[in-house]
């Protein structure tokens, strides 16, 4: 056989060897759980982080911060990497038995923070008159209309109502609770407040009433939608999410704003009691805390190395930053 | 005459034989009820799949944007069901409870298809919102519904248009008890 021949059958076994499935193109799937505010930056460092490493996949499944946590914990899902926008959560969640008698986890890495503001658009009422100094005046007028994501589904949503107990005490301006959300309800929401302490306890449904000022929806990405369709004119939500939906916002206080960990000690001062316990593992307290994001690898993943590889990457990207990034610690 | 009877006999044979098998009955999943009074009554998904069903469409959104569906749905309205343990009034709350230690709180409007969000393709809210009926599902697209969807009982939204998205928190997984508080 002369070797164009030679070169033939050399062509037509590797023809049928990758038609028969022998040379796979199949890729290590990492799995990443993260909470949904982390999902614009998050799309961007998984583009880089494949293009860089091709037999990789990453693939990002976002939910609220515990309902990411609860994959492992009580869904008992293979994940390779969990990201949170609470680091509190880690802990309390996770450093516990699992089935196999090994803690879910026992460390995470905080790696960034956030900060509430109040997004809006040109076509909100006030838009150009609104600033740090008097967002809460115009909160309080009675044809401005706030929104705010369900404290029950998303922790930006019990953040707004932490903000709001923090803002009446910080700056003495008694009444601003009940003027902005507490009496679009009824019976009203009502602070009680004992040594300095304040507390909100909110009822089983949480609905205002019908042509209140306040509206509430299941989370960020529908208060966004409701935003830029004219529906309410103020949502208050993380700073990298207004940001990175290209919204204009206004900065709140540090003192109030849950973005300093200077006022870790004034933050904790206000505590939201959800209307109901709507997870068996975690019970319905919220207390103010600065906003800190957090990873861990839980201990059974799947795919460790891989997970402890990308988890370099993403810190590091984090570190950097972008537009509609959460700011790095 | 002869041949009715013979008929008669191989159709015995066919049943006797589980050619045409409730396809619930080997489903081990109980649910428990319970009315305001605080009676309680237990019941399997077979017993569940013979009370009079509706069907029509369902399609979900997470609170991250994932869309579920559609979906061919089939299920008892939940406010028929809970007349299994005395109904559900005005003023009172259901408390819907999974295996997996979820819990979702429904109000009595909420069981009537009121006070629901719902929204197009685009996930843009509907300005004349779809009549909706909350439901508890066990099929979709005319099988049981799966254990790893949420199944064989789960919490949906149904509707009778089509691309009609309605909000997911509400679609309770792994249904396990139901509880009329109030």
């Amino acid at each position: 056989m002369d070797k164009r021949g030679y070169l033939a059958i050399g062509f037509l076994i590797i023809l049928f060897t990758a038609g028969s499935g022998c040379i796979s193109d199949e890729h290590t799937v990492v799995k990443v759980v993260p909470a949904g505010s982390l999902l614009l930056p998050l799309a961007e460092i998984e583009q880089e982080y494949e293009a860089i490493h091709p037999d990789i996949d990453i693939q990002i499944e976002g939910h609220g911060s515990i309902q990411a946590i609860r994959q492992v914990t009580d869904l008992h899902r293979p994940i390779d990497l969990i990201v949170v926008a609470d680091e509190s959560l880690i802990p309390d969640m996770m450093y516990r038995e699992g089935p196999n008698g090994v803690n879910y986890t026992d460390w995470y890495t905080p790696f960034a923070r956030n900060e509430m503001v109040l997004a809006f658009t040109n076509a909100s009422a006030y838009a150009d008159e609104i600033t740090t100094k008097n967002w809460y005046s115009i909160l309080s007028r009675d044809d401005v209309k706030v929104g705010f994501s369900n404290p029950t589904l998303d922790a930006a949503g019990y953040r707004a109502l932490l903000v709001m107990m923090l803002a009446e005490e910080q700056l003495d301006v008694p009444g601003l609770f009940g003027s902005v959300i507490g009496e679009s309800f009824n019976p009203d929401l009502i602070i009680n407040k004992t040594d300095g302490d304040m507390t909100l306890e909110l009822p089983v449904l949480l609905r205002p009433e019908g042509g209140s000022k306040v509206l509430i929806r299941d989370a960020s990405m529908f208060l966004m939608s409701l935003l830029e369709s004219g529906g309410i004119d103020y949502a208050f939500d993380y700073k990298s999410v207004a940001i990175g939906q290209g919204l204009r916002y206004v900065e709140l206080q540090p003192e109030v704003n849950l973005g300093d960990e200077a006022y870790a000690s004034v933050y904790d001062d206000a505590v939201v009691y959800l209307g109901f316990q709507r997870f068996a593992t975690i019970g319905n307290k919220r207390t103010g805390l600065p906003v800190v994001y957090a990873a861990t690898i839980p201990y059974d993943a799947p795919e460790r190395e891989e997970a402890e590889k990308f988890l370099t990457f993403m810190l590091d990207a984090f570190a950097e930053g972008g537009t509609g990034y959460p700011a790095p610690l | 005459m002869r041949n009715l009877l013979l008929i008669l006999v191989i159709f015995a044979c066919i049943c006797a034989a589980g050619c045409i098998s409730d396809p619930y009955a080997e489903i081990d999943w109980p649910l428990t009820l319970v009315g305001a009074d605080g009676n309680e009554k237990v019941m399997t998904v077979s017993e569940i799949a013979s009370l009079p069903s509706v069907n029509g469409n369902g399609y979900a959104v997470s609170t991250v944007g994932i869309k579920y569906g559609p979906y061919n749905i089939t299920g008892v309205p939940l406010i028929e069901l809970l007349n299994q343990v005395g109904g559900v009034h005005e003023g009172q709350t259901v408390h819907v409870s999974a295996a997996d230690g979820y819990l979702w709180v429904f109000s009595y409007e909420q069981l009537l298809g009121e006070d629901l969000l719902c929204l197009d393709a685009n996930l843009k809210e509907m300005k004349n919102p779809a009549t909706m009926t909350p439901i508890l599902m066990y099929a979709a697209d005319g099988a049981p519904y799966p254990y790893d969807d949420g199944g064989p009982l789960r919490v949906a939204t149904m509707t009778a248009e089509p691309d009609v998205i309605t909000e997911g928190s509400l679609w309770v997984k792994w249904v396990d008890r139901i509880e009329i508080h109030g």
